[in-house]
């Protein structure tokens, strides 16, 4: 992949990932002008002599406000952070760390697809000398290319374990039901499968499909 | 104005159980469904006098369900909301039959205003 490639693709990413977010903050903002808005409604109605049970209403309103206060919050500190892993193109990031993050921000994008995506907590601090931006992309790719070949509404779960005195991100995608001829022959033929091959490539990790469950599995060490 | 009876579809459903208490106090009557197969299912069995329909929701998106909703009764109107900050998704609901469409966070008032609309437009025939 060219240097030209790779910014366009970095930027796409980047951009896609900030529309989803935005979206969501569109729809925080949304909820605390209307709430706003209804205690407005309430104290007209007050100043008119309809107090209506105003003081619980009012409690209810700021609570709502409270809760969405911090889920903005939450959303626009984790698109910072986003936002600057685009900083330097080689550093070192703690593996856990930094997918937990990315599954904040884009976890709306795997929900509209139907798609709960979870991390397991991992005690060991794996770290990777990588460029970051890329890296993401090579997670969400291999989250993408579960959701859309399959058409069954499972959940995806990613974990950071040992296989064979190797270390791996597994990507498991929980339905039992597929057998290795299933899945395998469902990701490999497909553009996305080269796509995260060729990312995996770029940063010196390598891209598997899992012998013995719906999973791709991505090799660091 | 009198006895309106609007159905509101979004996954945020704090937005429309706020939304739909702000109607209440105006003295419009509202029922909220969290999802497009929840909407569709109650337009099937309950008469609704206009929707307002969220475009980007898990599941049944907002254009699917407003096709389903065009499918079971094309005269019902319908708003479209978006938090996209284009209106690329808005024009094409509105291409495919829905009245209009607004931008979230919204103006009560401009929503009131475009319900109005509709409802004169639609009882024109």
């Amino acid at each position: 992949m060219t240097q030209v490639e790779n910014s366009d693709n970095k930027a796409a990413f980047m951009g896609r990932v900030t529309a989803s977010v935005t979206h969501e903050i569109q729809n925080v903002l949304a909820i605390i002008k209307e709430t706003s808005g209804l205690m407005e409604d309430f104290f007209l109605l007050q100043k008119s002599g309809d107090p209506q049970n105003i003081e619980e209403k009012l409690d209810t309103c700021i609570k709502t406000i409270k809760k969405q206060t911090y889920r903005g919050v939450n959303l626009t500190s984790g698109l910072n952070v986003f936002a600057h892993t685009a900083d330097s193109s080689h550093v070192s990031i703690n593996i856990f760390e930094t997918i937990t993050k990315m599954i904040f921000i884009t976890k709306r994008l795997f929900i509209q697809k139907g798609v709960d995506v979870s991390i397991v907590e991992c005690s060991k601090p794996y770290s990777l000398n990588t460029d970051p931006v890329l890296f993401q992309m090579a997670v969400f790719s291999c989250i993408e290319c579960l959701i859309d070949n399959f058409v069954t509404k499972a959940s995806i779960t990613l974990s950071i374990q040992s296989i064979d005195n190797r270390t791996a991100i597994q990507f498991l995608y929980n339905d039992d039901t597929l057998t290795y001829e299933d899945y395998s022959q469902k990701i490999v033929p497909g553009d996305q499968w080269t796509k995260i091959t060729l990312l995996c490539e770029q940063i010196g990790l390598t891209a598997e499909v899992a012998a013995d469950s719906p999973a791709i599995l991505i090799f660091f060490k | 104005m009198d006895n309106i009876n609007i159905l509101l579809i979004d996954d945020e459903i704090e937005f429309i159980e706020t939304l739909a208490e702000r109607f209440e106090l105006r003295g419009y009557t509202s029922k909220i469904a969290g999802d497009g197969e929840s909407g569709i299912s109650m337009i099937a069995k309950e008469s609704f006098d206009i929707v307002i329909l969220d475009l980007m929701m898990p599941g049944l998106s907002g254009l699917d369900t407003l096709r389903q909703i065009k499918d079971i009764d094309k005269t019902l109107p319908v708003i479209m909301l978006t938090g996209h900050g284009s209106t690329k998704d808005g024009m094409k609901g509105m291409r495919m039959g829905a009245f209009d469409f607004l931008m979230k966070p919204l103006d009560i008032n401009e929503l009131l205003e475009k319900i109005k609309l509709a409802l004169s437009e639609s009882s024109k025939g």
